[in-house]
């Protein structure tokens, strides 16, 4: 451009928390202002690509709203009203607040409650260094809603998320026949990364299925839509599974190769047999019935000669190969009952299945929402099974966690002999601020969340939660809902004023890099945990500053050849290779047995060895009989990430008030019409706003997208309706996660209302 | 032969997503989208037609469509409104009254008349970046990859191609514009 020779490009990267998009971004700087951006090259120039959103940054950026200075409260809390200190004043005052409060409790009753954020990464580990620095306590956000798919994942792969299935059959060389979109929109949620690749592969042949209770613009791409019961999916699965086992369609070799489908499974312990039962050495190794000699023997690290039907007595103890348990459990759901509970038609269902188990690829796609219910995480390792068990798994994947291995182990022991931080799900947060279980929490930090818009059950929140901390800190770019309540509040830069590793998108890296000075007084997350870090005394550990913390947190060897300074001129770069195990965080996983556990030997206790399907909490799956007949779900709209762009004004013009999507067939039974003023409600609480009456919703099923902040409701708020109960599964495989899409609501007009 | 510079739009990739609304107005400093996404057969924008679950929601990304025989520029008496060699139906606000005479003449409907500018406008096809030798904003800006440009006369260049391998469509053949903007339209689904 030397006809604009003043301007200065800058090729950076959006972090926002769409998940894995992350699209490059090129910005044009005049003077100190950044003036346009669009979208940044990449090594592929297909890859090339931005979204509404990310179009609209600028407006988050340059928003009149931005916090502009530290604030302390001099209001009630929630009121809003605040008065303007100096950096010095609000770092002194939170250092000798926490100590206070540590003095009081120890260290452990200091939670650092970081959301999503997004794909950055020295952010998020500036806090956990300072987490672990001061044995503090880290409250994981993963539970807000996308811990339901991992502890699914966790069960059947043994990894954080199953990109094994979802992502590579995807990918070259993979040329997928069908793609199934499972409880996901990706043309709204991840349109550039995913909903892409879904159509590059229909335009080369495949076949589109979309399940999910809305009529999505993914499912508009479809070439069957079915618009599944919210959190009956488990049952979809059994049922498929049914008619694969039936016609014989499963992947035997694949079963044997990569699950736990051979292994013998005691029917009075539900236990798997041992070398030990029957006196082999190798006591623990799990136990086969070779088809060979006919006789039990332990299992070989690669299976081809044992069965997977039949039942067995060995040392008079009744036997099955875990796979013959699964095809018991599926065996109760034929087409027609799987059809009554989960709203499809049992043809429909017996075509699917036939269709999945004849082609020789079939790309599994699904994301966070079909987990957001009580048994959700059922609901994954149904789907997951379905997946494995028609071989559509990919090996070569093994255990993947992100995309990326990262470093973050000086991140959790920055002190490699002291331990880390103590760790507690957002969902335990409510329970250990009101009464102190599993340990009390006194205050808390706020970094990348907007706690009261986001998280379930926001009644609880105002009247219970906030009011019984004793210090709320809040880091971040506007007056969210949640930054009201806060008793100093820190003005955070937005992504053009910072430097950040992005570990995305795959199969690429890239540098978030600082395009302008922070605005106002605002800072990057790195400069305020460093500013709180040396109050505490700990000033050292983070001397490098943003670019350290990038070197620091690249130093892996999956990393090998990328550095800082190539990343500044070349942009995003590919990863060497396809990452494998290996990933070094602050929680375990990888399955007992080192094969896909389609039979999970330590959920016997809880009923759920296999991925039964059990009822949804609360979403009706009967209409009839009930108090709140209807099923309340909420998707995600392309004019928000979350609840970021909420205030945006362009996207506002375009999209301008919260609505809830019901369907002619209840809206006319409410005697609504399009555009009323409507009150949904439960026992929790309720919400007001306009009702969109729309076919693009199942009957029985209502939708109000999340991510509008409270003040853009009438009344109430789309998380006044939700609840927090965890689930103790969730709880023993990794943490509870909130069930936003398993709730019952009622809905009426608004001036009917009971106040 | 003269350029004949044009878009070719796929339906089947078009996500209604609405970034070239968005991408354009700012690229353009335009007070009114020059492109519209309009959800084809609905009662309302983003919703579908049929009774559930027998749906259809398909989008149309609609905008000026840089006609061969552009009426509006027949309408304008200021030669305002100048078809270039190369292709593009251009606005030279300078030359505008704000008479709107062209406005009712588009069969597309698509010329906006800005009340507080006493102007009108319309998408000018980036021409401040093709004459850069770049492609307009809303095709690098669009999410589903579902715009291309090019140069119509050229056999050569890519949306040639699709429009000699792929059934394309071009709005209201009837009004006798030939316009610079093909569709291709969503592909039948194949039940399984």
């Amino acid at each position: 451009m030397k006809e604009k020779s003043e301007i200065r490009l800058v090729r950076t990267a959006c972090p926002a928390h769409c998940g894995i998009d992350c699209c490059g971004i090129l910005a044009h700087v005049k003077g100190d202002r950044v003036i346009k951006v669009e979208p940044g090259d990449f090594p592929d120039p297909k890859d090339r690509r931005i979204c509404l959103r990310g179009l609209s940054s600028l407006e988050i950026t340059y928003h009149p709203d931005r916090l502009k200075y530290p604030l302390k409260r001099v209001g009630e809390r929630g009121e809003g009203k605040f008065e303007r200190i100096s950096w010095d004043e609000a770092f002194d005052t939170i250092a000798n607040k926490f100590k206070e409060i540590a003095n009081k409790y120890g260290w452990r009753a200091i939670g650092w409650v970081l959301g999503g954020p997004g794909a950055g990464t020295t952010k998020f580990g500036a806090y956990l260094r300072l987490a672990s620095l001061t044995q503090s306590t880290r409250v994981s956000s993963w539970g807000y809603g996308d811990a339901g798919l991992p502890c699914g994942s966790r069960v059947l792969f043994g990894a954080h998320l199953p990109f094994t299935f979802f992502l590579p059959s995807l990918l070259p060389p993979s040329e997928p026949e069908l793609v199934l979109v499972w409880g996901s929109n990706p043309a709204e949620s991840q349109p550039l990364f995913m909903m892409r690749k879904i159509m590059d592969a229909k335009e080369k042949g495949a076949q589109l299925v979309v399940i999910d209770p809305r009529y999505t613009v993914t499912a508009s791409k479809a070439d069957e839509y079915l618009g599944i019961k919210p959190g009956t999916d488990a049952a979809l699965a059994l049922g498929l599974m049914h008619v694969l086992f039936n016609k014989g369609l499963q992947h035997d070799d694949f079963i044997r190769r990569y699950t736990n489908g051979p292994y013998l499974v005691r029917t009075d312990t539900g236990k798997f047999l041992r070398g030990k039962d029957l006196g082999e050495k190798e006591a623990e190794k799990y136990v086969v019935w070779d088809t060979v000699s006919n006789s039990p023997r332990t299992a070989a690290p690669t299976e081809v000669k044992s069965t997977l039907t039949g039942t067995y007595t060995i040392n008079g103890v009744e036997c099955k190969p875990s796979f013959q348990l699964l095809v018991d459990l599926a065996e109760r759901y034929p087409p027609k009952k799987a059809s009554e509970i989960t709203g499809i038609s049992a043809e429909f269902i017996t075509k699917l299945a036939e269709k999945i188990g004849t082609v020789k690829t079939t790309a599994f796609v699904t994301h966070m929402g079909l987990a957001r219910t009580y048994h959700g995480d059922i609901s994954a390792r149904a789907m997951g099974t379905v997946a494995a068990v028609t071989g559509n798994v990919n090996t070569s994947f093994g255990s993947g966690h992100l995309p990326a291995v990262l470093n973050w182990e000086p991140f959790l022991h920055t002190i490699p002999e002291k331990p880390s931080y103590h760790r507690l799900g957002i969902l335990q947060l409510y329970d250990a601020v009101i009464s102190g279980n599993p340990f009390p929490i006194k205050a808390v930090w706020f970094s990348f969340i907007n706690f009261v818009n986001q998280c379930a059950h926001s009644g609880k929140i105002i009247n219970e939660v906030f009011p019984n901390l004793e210090f709320i800190v809040t880091a971040d770019m506007f007056m969210t809902p949640s930054a009201r309540y806060a008793d100093i509040l820190l003005p955070a830069c937005s992504y053009l004023e910072f430097s950040d590793f992005l570990p995305h998108p795959y199969p690429y890296v890239q540098l978030q890099q600082k395009v302008i000075e922070p605005l106002y007084e605002s800072k990057s997350d790195v400069d305020i945990a460093a500013g709180l870090a040396k109050r505490l005394g700990f000033g050292e550990y983070f001397e490098g500053g943003e670019d350290g913390f990038v070197d620091l947190i690249m130093q892996h060897p999956s990393l090998s050849g990328i550095t800082r300074e190539k990343l500044k001129t070349q942009g995003a770069m590919n990863l060497p290779f396809i990452p494998d195990t290996g990933q070094k965080f602050d929680v375990q996983f990888s399955t007992p047995s080192g094969k896909i556990e389609i039979y999970a030997e330590n959920l016997v206790e809880f009923g759920q060895a296999l991925p039964v399907y059990l009822p949804p909490l609360e979403s009706p799956v009967k209409l009839a009989g009930k108090k709140y007949p209807l099923a309340y779900i909420q998707g995600h709209s392309r004019f928000r990430t979350h609840s970021m762009f909420a205030n945006v004004s362009p996207l506002l013009q375009m999209n301008p008030e919260p609505v809830v999507e019901i369907n002619p067939i209840d809206a006319k039974k409410r005697k609504i019409s399009n555009n009323d003023l409507v009150t949904v409600f439960n026992d929790r609480g309720h919400t007001t706003l306009r009702a969109k009456v729309t076919e693009g919703v199942r009957p029985g099923v209502v939708n109000i997208t999340e991510g509008w902040w409270l003040e853009q409701f009438k009344e109430g708020s789309g998380n006044h309706l939700t609840h927090d109960v965890i689930n103790p599964v969730h709880m023993f495989v990794y943490e509870p996660n909130m069930s936003m899409n398993d709730v019952a609501v009622e809905v009426v007009k608004y001036k009917e209302a009971k106040k | 032969m003269n350029k004949r510079l044009g878009l070719v739009i796929d339906q089947e990739r078009c996500i209604g997503c609405e970034a070239c609304t968005v991408a354009c107005m700012i690229e353009n400093n335009a007070t009114a989208p020059w492109i519209q996404v309009e959800t084809q057969n609905a009662a309302q924008k983003d919703t579908p037609s049929g009774r559930f679950p027998e749906l259809r929601m398909d989008f149309l990304p609609r905008l000026c469509n840089h006609c061969s025989q552009p009426p509006c520029v027949d309408a304008c008496p200021n030669e305002a409104l100048v078809k270039r060699e190369d292709g593009p139906v251009i606005l030279d606000e300078n030359k505008c009254d704000g008479c709107q005479a062209c406005v009712p003449v588009c069969p597309y409907n698509i010329i906006s008349y800005i009340p507080e500018k006493n102007l009108i406008e319309k998408c000018n096809l980036c021409v401040h970046r093709i004459d850069q030798g770049l492609e307009p904003f809303c095709v690098i800006c669009c999410e589903g990859q579902a715009m291309h440009f090019g140069d119509l006369n050229d056999p050569k260049s890519e949306i040639s191609k699709i429009i000699a391998e792929k059934e394309t469509f071009q709005l209201k053949p009837d009004a006798g514009t030939n316009p610079s903007v093909y569709y291709c339209p969503p592909k039948p689904r194949k039940r399984i």
